[in-house]
């Protein structure tokens, strides 16, 4: 039995399992520094020939794409070896995904920064997104939804750190020139290795049949909780998984349009200044990273799909009202409006996997997971790509550029109810797709 | 022993997400029409 094997890291009895959220947090908040790779577009770009900022751009999508596609084809393998393995193959791809990528910008090969970011470190992305959030949701069979807020927050802070981490680091070695992005990969490789390895070596899985002192599983969807146990192959044929595929989709398309275009679009709609511009996408960071725990620790209270009506609901509302807060004018009613919907967007992610935990049990539930999340990479592309386009169509067509996003924000009201409807029509999984005693495990 | 482990274990994630933290609402400032604090200048290489 090796260190890394999952028998390895079965916890011994009386292990507190407040050391896991640690563990979980220590992995998503290295890899969400993939949210601000934007960082090195600017510096990078001034390499010259072929690094415009788009095409150095093409790489973080390249790395999204990647996370999907990973966490999609190496869901069982995930669930097989356990988290510790899956942890250190994580940090090995992503930190070594960085260090190519610094030797590509010193080679100055372009192609190399999308094998390196992209590809590899893309496949450490989904590996470390998907491995944790299962782990954490089989220690608090109580609190689901709490356990996963916890983890994708990491994610979330990710890329709080990873921006003005980078930043620091390129000022300290060579500024704008390409020294300044090549050291600061290298040094933030080494930063995140060690704290992806240390998640990895205090991670542990629970022993099987342990339950937190004095829980006791309660009734759901009419059978006893635990009882439900749907394999990954299965899951993917029932229509409740392609359901939370749209429901996800949705939700991620509606908020990413926004985040993506926040900069230049409260500039246009307000007036305000580049750098009052940045507060506000400061400000949504942290709306997204507070979101992603406070909503999804609300659905253990209200349930997985009362949760989601709420985020439709009240996020078509809100979306609905954000043409009206230019009309009159205030940029402190924009602001607290969009906050309060970038923070359901950030609690969309964090409850999905809980709420296909409720539908699938625990039991592949790691691959079930990274199956959902081409969901993700799809509305990383559809929801940049309708904001900018639609907005630039008006502004063409000669709408003041203050007007010129609201077509926009109809349309994404449009989405939400969409995924209201795909929301409203899950079920529980019928009990044909469940696993039954002689399935092989 | 166990519990010095644990604060041990949950001061290395606070810490690095508290300066993330620190550094967004430093920036989000402007928008309020408040200065963010001065950074102290680098020393002359």
């Amino acid at each position: 039995m090796s260190f890394l094997s999952r028998e390895a890291t079965v916890a011994k009895p009386g292990f507190n399992r407040w050391f896991v959220p640690p563990a979980a947090i220590a992995v998503h908040m290295c890899i969400g520094q993939v949210y601000s790779f934007s960082v090195f577009k600017k510096p990078l770009a001034l390499l010259g020939g072929s690094w415009s900022e788009a095409n150095v751009g093409v790489a973080y999508s390249i790395a999204l794409v990647m996370l999907g596609l990973s966490a999609a084809l190496f869901g069982k393998w995930v669930e097989h070896s356990g988290p510790r393995k899956t942890m250190l193959a994580s940090a090995a791809c992503f930190c070594g995904g960085l260090l190519i990528a610094a030797l590509a910008v010193k080679l100055k090969l372009l192609w190399l920064l999308y094998v390196g970011y992209g590809l590899v470190g893309g496949v450490g992305l989904g590996l470390g997104y998907i491995a944790p959030v299962s782990t954490l949701m089989k220690w608090f069979p109580d609190r689901p939804g709490m356990a996963t807020g916890m983890a994708i927050m990491g994610f979330g802070g990710g890329a709080l750190i990873g921006g003005p981490l980078a930043q620091e680091l390129m000022k300290s070695y060579g500024g704008a020139d390409a020294a300044g992005p090549q050291m600061a990969m290298i040094i933030m490789a080494g930063l995140y290795a060690v704290s992806m390895l240390f998640g990895a070596a205090i991670v542990r899985v629970p022993a099987p049949g342990w339950k937190p002192d004095g829980w006791q599983p309660h009734a759901a969807h009419g059978l006893p909780e635990g009882t439900v146990s749907v394999s990954v192959d299965t899951a993917w044929k029932t229509p409740q998984f392609w359901l939370l595929w749209v429901v996800l989709c949705m939700n991620v398309s509606a908020g990413i349009g926004i985040l993506g275009q926040a900069s230049p679009m409260i500039q246009d709609m307000f007036k305000v200044t580049p750098a009052a511009a940045a507060g506000f996408v400061g400000l949504l960071s942290i709306a997204n990273l507070a979101g992603r725990f406070l909503w999804s620790s609300a659905s253990d209270l209200t349930g997985r799909k009362g949760i989601y009506c709420v985020y439709f609901l009240l996020g078509a509302a809100l979306y609905a009202m954000v043409p009206w807060t230019q009309g009159k004018g205030s940029v402190l009613l924009f602001v607290a409006v969009t906050t309060v919907i970038i923070s359901m967007y950030g609690g969309g992610f964090a409850t999905v996997p809980a709420y296909l935990r409720d539908l699938f049990g625990s039991y592949q539930v790691g691959a079930i997971h990274g199956r959902l999340i081409t969901a993700w990479s799809m509305a990383a592309v559809i929801g940049p790509q309708l904001v900018d386009r639609i907005s630039e169509a008006k502004k063409a067509a000669g709408v003041p550029p203050e007007q010129a996003y609201n077509s926009t924000f109809y349309l994404m009201v449009g989405l939400l109810t969409l995924g209201l409807i795909a929301n409203l029509l899950v079920r529980p999984v019928d009990a044909k797709y469940h696993l039954k005693d002689s399935d092989p495990a | 022993m166990k519990t010095v482990t644990l604060l041990i274990a949950w001061i290395w994630i606070t810490v690095p997400l508290g300066w993330g933290i620190y550094q967004s609402v430093q920036k989000s400032l402007p928008l309020f029409g408040i200065e963010p604090a001065a950074a102290a200048p680098l020393p002359a290489k």
